[in-house]
């Protein structure tokens, strides 16, 4: 008896030193989330209802109701952001993700000397930005590779690309696509390989090609995985950012003027950091209600 | 561990001994963009020798002049004392930090000292005042002009211009284009992917003033005619003429003043900030002589002389050293700045004497600079400066206008409709 309750004692204790042992492991990530991600979202939220000014130093603002909220619908800076960047998703991710599936497949199925050519395909995202921004502009110019290309067709007056009101976007999302492509390749990669193999050899026996096994059972079989992408891609184009700093600040006009670098250009070169929170605020409602009409839409064609 | 324990009493011996010391002598930080090599470390070199038996020294840190390095500054300056003294180099980020608390407010200093602002400086100086309080020393004199290739205009038997009209200019860039493709070379290069703005502050100023997008009242006057020539000169040498390389190819090339005025692609360029690289004959050889015009003018009529106050000196209002960094700032403006002269930074204090400015300007150029040009156009201040005092929503207004002028040379407006639309945009913002 006396041991019983001496043990139940130090069960409880033992109990308690568990969870407190865990609390510390998590503790590290815990603070970080707060210190770092969840204290500065509760004070953007509070700053989009500000007008405060950058330079007027922290705490220097009055509170002007939901005026930042009206203020962007007839922001034609805001509005041409807003619809760049829907186009610029909407083209994105699609292209990817099609590409990505394919080449997982082909090189899968069809091809040698397998890892080489997943790792070239993959070289582009983990490259930096920067350097591959750069390089894309040299082959944007008049004497790169599509610029000669189209001459050979040709055409006698190819467009400026980088510099042409119609193509800078295009031509921005072309390389974002060609250095997403890789990722994209490698997540559908390891789920083929997880794809069990008795159904194909079950269709095989049944008589089924190639292209019926592709949209048949392949497809149906990644949609998980297709799941997954999209959403990732979609909030990764969402934020584009680094390429159009880099190639075009926007221009020409605002062809290529997207969300993340007005709030940017709002923030650190007008300084009205109210305005720029609640533009973001904006962004992660949209990206929010993009990812929940998702997550619904889910049920209707992602088999598990 | 006793190891340890005396290796570690050691070091804070070291320590209490190096504060101990550093107690004596005031160490002031100096923020500046310009690169250490290219004349701030010597100016400082000069100033530590100069100040070493007073106790004060200084110590100079770069940070880059674009947004992310005045971010990094402010950021620094809103967040304690890390900083004494930095450099501001544009009006409107002047007006920015001072009524920011991030500038302090010299009057007290000035009055203190008797230091005399207006006779050092000019009545000029006194345009930077803010809310009529001087938050600055304004060191550097900016009066620029275009950059010439002597040698190309000796070549076409065309003299070296005093004072030009827009036409005249045009015709000038028209006589020294020749070559096609590769071998082109251009009369005029604009450096339009750097700033699409200079046709409003270097050549509309001259006839409109400081101002040339406002009204005197502060209301939008961004289509005013003289603005509307300005950039109908640019578009017609640009898109008619081909006697500049056109916007989108400065861009989608990436071109540069070194790259195309150096080079020889190029007779004339827009600015003589690159006098550095000029001077820089290991990266940049070349053997012509380089001589200044003043801008050209609408009608060949000049009102203003191009020309402002950069390089605006301000103290951190949290610095711990206020008297030993306005030590540092009197002696900066008024006798420390010849180092920096020879990067291309002209004084703008009139305690430095002209001849002794030019000497170091050209220094180690003697043979590519025209020192004469480069004497009357660059470094003798002219008396009627055009000088800007409006910034009401500027940022906002050039990013309009940026985007503007991006459309009329890429020919998807006219020149008139471009501006027009610009001028309702800006109309637009200021009514806010």
């Amino acid at each position: 008896m006396q041991r019983t309750i001496s043990s139940g004692k130090r069960g409880i204790s033992r109990q308690l030193k568990t969870d407190l042992t865990g609390y510390a492991f998590i503790a590290p990530n815990v603070l970080g989330f707060t210190l770092f991600t969840l204290v500065p979202m509760i004070i953007s939220l509070i700053i989009s209802f500000t007008d405060w000014d950058y330079t007027q130093g922290f705490g220097n603002w009055t509170f002007n109701g939901g005026a930042n909220y009206v203020e962007m619908w007839a922001d034609k800076w805001f509005v041409d952001s807003l619809v760049n960047t829907i186009v610029f998703a909407v083209g994105v991710v699609p292209v990817t993700i099609f590409l990505a599936l394919v080449l997982a497949v082909v090189i899968d199925k069809f091809c040698y000397a397998k890892l080489p050519i997943r790792l070239a395909m993959f070289m582009p995202y983990i490259s930096n930005v920067v350097a591959v921004a750069i390089v894309w502009v040299m082959m944007y110019s008049p004497w790169g590779p599509f610029t000669q290309m189209v001459k050979m067709l040709g055409v006698e007056n190819p467009p400026q690309w980088l510099g042409d009101h119609h193509w800078a976007l295009p031509a921005i999302m072309l390389m974002t696509v060609w250095s997403g492509v890789g990722y994209a390749m490698m997540i559908y990669t390891s789920s083929i390989t997880a794809l069990p193999r008795d159904i194909y050899e079950a269709a095989d026996i049944d008589g089924a090609g190639e292209l019926t096994k592709f949209f048949k059972i392949t497809i149906p079989f990644l949609s998980p995985t297709t799941f997954f992408l999209v959403i990732t891609t979609f909030i990764s184009s969402f934020q584009v950012f680094a390429p159009i700093q880099i190639m075009t600040r926007g221009g020409p006009g605002t062809a290529t003027h997207v969300l993340v670098y007005y709030i940017y250009t709002t923030a650190f070169t007008f300084y009205r950091m109210g305005y720029a929170a609640s533009m973001s605020w904006i962004l992660f409602i949209i990206l929010f209600m993009i990812t929940l009409v998702q997550w619904r839409g889910q049920k209707k064609w992602v088999s598990y | 561990m006793k190891k340890w324990l005396s290796m570690l009493m050691a070091i804070a011996l070291l320590v209490t001994a190096a504060t101990a010391l550093a107690d004596d002598v005031i160490t002031l930080r100096v923020w500046g963009g310009v690169p250490a090599e290219a004349g701030p470390q010597a100016s400082i070199d000069l100033f530590n020798e100069a100040f070493k038996d007073k106790g004060i020294q200084a110590e100079y840190e770069r940070f880059v002049n674009d947004d992310t390095g005045n971010l990094k500054l402010e950021t620094s300056l809103l967040a304690g004392n890390d900083v004494d003294l930095y450099m501001t180099y544009t009006p409107a980020v002047l007006q920015k930090r001072a009524s920011g608390n991030m500038a302090l407010d010299l009057t007290e200093l000035v009055e203190r000292d008797g230091f005399d602002i207006e006779g050092i400086f000019g009545k000029m100086a006194l345009s930077y005042y803010i809310d009529g309080k001087p938050y600055s020393l304004p060191t550097k004199m900016d009066q620029y002009g275009i950059v010439i290739n002597k040698d190309m205009f000796d070549a076409a038997g065309i003299e070296v211009p005093t004072e030009w009209s827009f036409e005249e200019f045009r015709e000038i860039a028209k006589k020294l284009t020749h070559g096609e493709g590769d071998s082109k070379v251009y009369g005029m290069f604009f450096n339009s992917q750097q700033d699409l703005l200079y046709p409003f502050n270097y050549f509309s100023v001259q006839t409109l003033g400081g101002d040339p997008l406002y009204h005197s009242d502060g209301t939008a006057n961004v289509n005013d005619p003289v603005n509307v020539a300005a950039i109908e000169l640019v578009n017609n040498m640009m898109n008619v003429d081909h006697t500049a390389p056109t916007h989108t190819d400065s861009v989608t090339q990436k071109l540069s003043q070194e790259g195309m005025f150096i080079t020889g692609k190029s007779a004339m360029t827009i600015g003589p900030w690159m006098v550095r690289s000029i001077k820089d004959r290991d990266n940049y050889p070349h053997d012509f002589k380089t001589a200044f015009a003043p801008y050209p003018t609408i009608d060949g009529v000049r009102t203003y002389t191009q020309g402002g106050y950069g390089d605006h000196l301000c103290i951190n209002p949290k610095s711990k050293h206020i008297d030993a960094a306005w030590e540092f700032m009197k002696w900066y403006a008024t006798e420390g700045m010849l180092p920096l002269t020879s990067g291309g930074r002209v004084p703008s204090a009139n305690t430095y004497d002209s001849a002794e400015v030019t000497e170091y300007f050209l220094k180690g150029a003697e043979d590519l600079l025209d020192a004469e040009t480069a004497k009357n156009v660059l470094i003798v201040p002219a008396s009627n400066h055009a000088v800007p005092s409006i910034t009401t929503k500027l940022p906002e207004i050039n990013k309009v206008l940026t985007e503007e002028l991006e459309n009329i040379y890429t020919g998807v407006k006219t020149v008139q409709q471009g501006m027009d639309d610009a001028q309702a945009r800006a109309e637009a913002l200021l009514a806010k």
